[in-house]
C-alpha cells in the first residue's frame, strides 16, 4: 500500500483562516484555523459550549462568521451568492446531531427530497436505485415506508447519514454523530463514517467527544480551546502529549 | 405605564419584521424553480381540508342571521326584505370576515406550529444545507396556497350561507327556493360582491404571511412552538380586522357602499 503524501502536499478541500464568530459580547470563535485535505477525516475536539457546532455551521454558512476566511472545494463560501452557495452545498453533506429528518415525510421521501429538489435523478427508476443504495449502505433498507417518529435514535441518525450520502458529497460535516447512542450503535456509526471515506473518498470534519471516533475514525484531531486551535495531531500524538490541557481531555475521555 | 414604550417598541419591531418577511415573499413569489408539487399539497391541506369547517360555520351564520333578523324586519313590515338583507350582509361582510377568522385560527396556527417545529428541530437548516431554499419551498408555497384558496372558500361559504338563510326563512313561512333565489340575485350587485372578493385575497396573503412568519422565527423549545401558533392566530385575526376596516373606507370613498 502506497504511503499517503504528507498532508501539506495534498489538496485541501476545506480551509479555515482566522475564523471569528461572536454573539453580542460572547466571542465564541476568536481566530480558528483548520485545513482538511481530500480523503481525510479531521475531528474537532473541545469542551461543551466551546463553539464546535458553531464552527461547522460557519463552514456551510448556516451561520455568518464575524471575520475570517472559509474556503470549501476551492470556493470562498462567504463571497458566494445564494444560487452559487446552494450549488456548493449540494457537494457537501451535513449530519445534524438531531438527525433533522423531515417528520412529515417517510424515510423514502426524506431521501428522495434532495434528489428531486436538485434535479439529480431524472427518472423514478434512477431515484429508486439511489434510495436503495443509500439505505443499503446504512443497513436500513426495510425502513422505506416508515416515518421518523417510528424510528429509534440510532436509526434516525443512520437515515440522516443516508440522506447525506445520497447526493454523493465530497465533504461531510458530522455534528456529534455518536452522541446519545449506545456503544454498539456508536461503533456502527464509526464504521459507516470510515466506509464513506474508503468507498466514496469523502473528506470530513467530525465534531465529537467520543473516544472511539477519535481513535478509529479521525486521521487528525484539532483541539478547540477559547475560540482558537490549541493544538492538532493524530490520536497517538495527542495521547502521548505532555501538555496539561491536552492530557486533561484524553484522561477525561 | 412605564412598560408602554417597551410594548410599543416591540410592536414596531414585530411590524418591521413582518414587513421584511413580506418583502422577501414578494421577491421570491415568482421564482423560476417553483415547487408546484408542494403548492398543490398545501392547497389541499389548507383549502380542501378547511371546507367542512367553513361550510358548517357558513350554514350556522346564514341560519342564525336570518332567524335573528326576522323579528326586527317584521316590526317594520319588511319581512319580505329578509332574503335581500341577509344576502347583502353575508356577501359583503360577514362571510368573508368570519371565514378569514376561521382560517386564521385553523390554517395560521397550523402553519405557525408546523414551521416552528421544523425550526426548533433543525429541519429548516437541514433543508437549507441540502441545496434547497427553504423559504421558497416552505413559505412561498404556503402563502400562495392561502391567497388562492381563501377566495374559493369564501365563495362556497356565501352559497352555503344563502342556502341556510332559505332554510331559516322557511322555518316561519313558506318560500320556494326559486323565489328566494330570485330575490337574492335581484338584491346583489357587483358592488356587493367584487370589493368583498378582492379583500379575501388580502386576507389570504395576511394569514399566510403571519402564520409563516411566526413559525419561521419561533424561539427554541416547545414553548416557542406554542407561542408561534398562538401569535399566528392573534396577529392574523387582528390584521384581518384592520384590512377590513381599511377596505370599507376605500369602498366608501369609491362609492360602493
Amino acid at each position: 500500500m502506497m504511503a499517503r503524501p504528507p498532508s501539506t502536499e495534498r489538496e485541501h478541500v476545506v480551509r479555515l483562516r482566522g475564523l471569528q464568530l461572536s454573539f453580542g459580547d460572547n466571542h465564541v470563535l476568536r481566530g480558528f484555523d483548520l485545513d482538511v485535505h481530500r480523503g481525510e477525516n479531521v475531528m474537532v475536539l473541545g469542551r461543551s459550549g466551546s463553539g464546535k457546532s458553531v464552527l461547522i455551521k460557519c463552514v456551510v454558512r448556516l451561520l455568518e462568521p464575524t471575520a475570517g476566511q472559509v474556503e470549501v472545494i476551492g470556493q470562498d463560501v462567504r463571497a458566494l451568492d445564494d444560487e452559487a452557495l446552494d450549488r456548493l452545498r449540494v457537494r457537501m453533506g451535513f449530519l445534524f446531531q438531531s438527525s433533522a429528518l423531515y417528520d412529515g415525510m417517510t424515510v423514502q421521501e426524506n431521501l428522495e427530497f434532495p434528489l428531486r429538489r436538485n434535479w439529480v435523478a431524472t427518472t423514478p427508476e434512477e431515484t429508486d436505485a439511489r434510495v436503495e443504495e443509500a439505505l443499503q449502505a446504512v443497513g436500513l433498507a426495510h425502513t422505506r415506508r416508515m416515518y421518523p417518529a417510528e424510528l429509534s435514535g440510532g436509526m434516525k441518525r443512520r437515515i440522516g447519514l443516508a440522506r447525506t450520502l445520497i447526493m454523493k458529497p465530497e465533504v461531510v460535516l458530522y455534528d456529534e454523530p455518536t452522541t446519545g447512542l449506545d456503544p454498539i450503535t456508536s461503533l456502527e456509526m464509526v464504521e459507516l463514517i470510515l466506509g464513506l471515506q474508503r468507498n466514496y473518498g469523502t473528506s470530513s470534519i467530525i465534531i465529537s467527544h467520543d473516544l472511539n471516533v477519535a481513535k478509529r475514525a479521525a486521521d487528525r484531531i484539532a483541539l478547540l480551546h477559547e475560540g482558537r486551535k490549541y493544538t492538532e495531531g493524530t490520536y497517538d500524538e495527542l495521547r502521548a502529549s505532555t501538555d496539561p490541557l491536552v492530557q486533561r481531555f484524553f484522561v477525561m475521555m | 405605564m412605564a412598560g408602554l414604550p417597551i410594548a410599543i417598541e416591540r410592536s414596531l419591531r414585530e411590524a418591521g419584521s413582518i414587513a421584511h418577511f413580506a418583502g422577501r415573499f414578494f421577491r421570491n413569489a415568482f421564482h423560476p424553480r417553483f415547487a408546484w408539487d408542494e403548492l398543490l399539497r398545501q392547497c389541499v391541506v389548507n383549502g380542501y381540508r378547511s371546507l367542512a369547517l367553513v361550510g358548517i360555520t357558513a350554514f350556522i351564520m346564514g341560519l342564525v342571521l336570518t332567524v335573528q333578523s326576522r323579528p326586527t324586519l317584521a316590526r317594520f313590515g319588511a319581512e319580505s326584505m329578509l332574503p335581500a338583507m341577509v344576502a347583502v350582509s353575508m356577501v359583503r361582510e360577514i362571510v368573508p370576515v368570519i371565514t378569514a377568522l376561521i382560517c386564521a385560527g385553523k390554517i395560521g396556527s397550523s402553519m405557525g406550529a408546523e414551521l416552528g417545529s421544523m425550526r426548533v428541530t433543525e429541519q429548516i437548516d437541514a433543508m437549507e444545507v441540502s441545496g434547497t431554499n427553504p423559504f421558497r419551498y416552505l413559505v412561498v408555497t404556503r402563502v400562495w396556497s392561502t391567497i388562492l384558496t381563501l377566495p374559493i372558500l369564501v365563495v362556497l361559504a356565501d352559497v352555503i350561507a344563502i342556502g341556510a338563510s332559505w332554510v331559516g326563512v322557511n322555518m316561519r313561512a313558506t318560500v320556494s327556493w326559486s323565489l328566494f333565489q330570485q330575490q337574492v340575485i335581484d338584491s346583489l350587485a357587483y358592488s356587493d360582491f367584487l370589493p368583498a372578493f378582492i379583500k379575501t385575497y388580502l386576507f389570504g396573503l395576511v394569514i399566510g404571511l403571519v402564520g409563516c412568519h411566526t413559525g419561521w422565527h419561533a424561539a427554541k423549545g416547545t414553548a416557542g412552538v406554542g407561542r408561534a401558533a398562538h401569535k399566528a392566530v392573534v396577529l392574523g385575526s387582528l390584521l384581518v380586522f384592520i384590512i377590513d376596516l381599511v377596505a370599507v373606507q376605500v369602498t366608501d370613498l369609491m362609492g360602493f357602499n
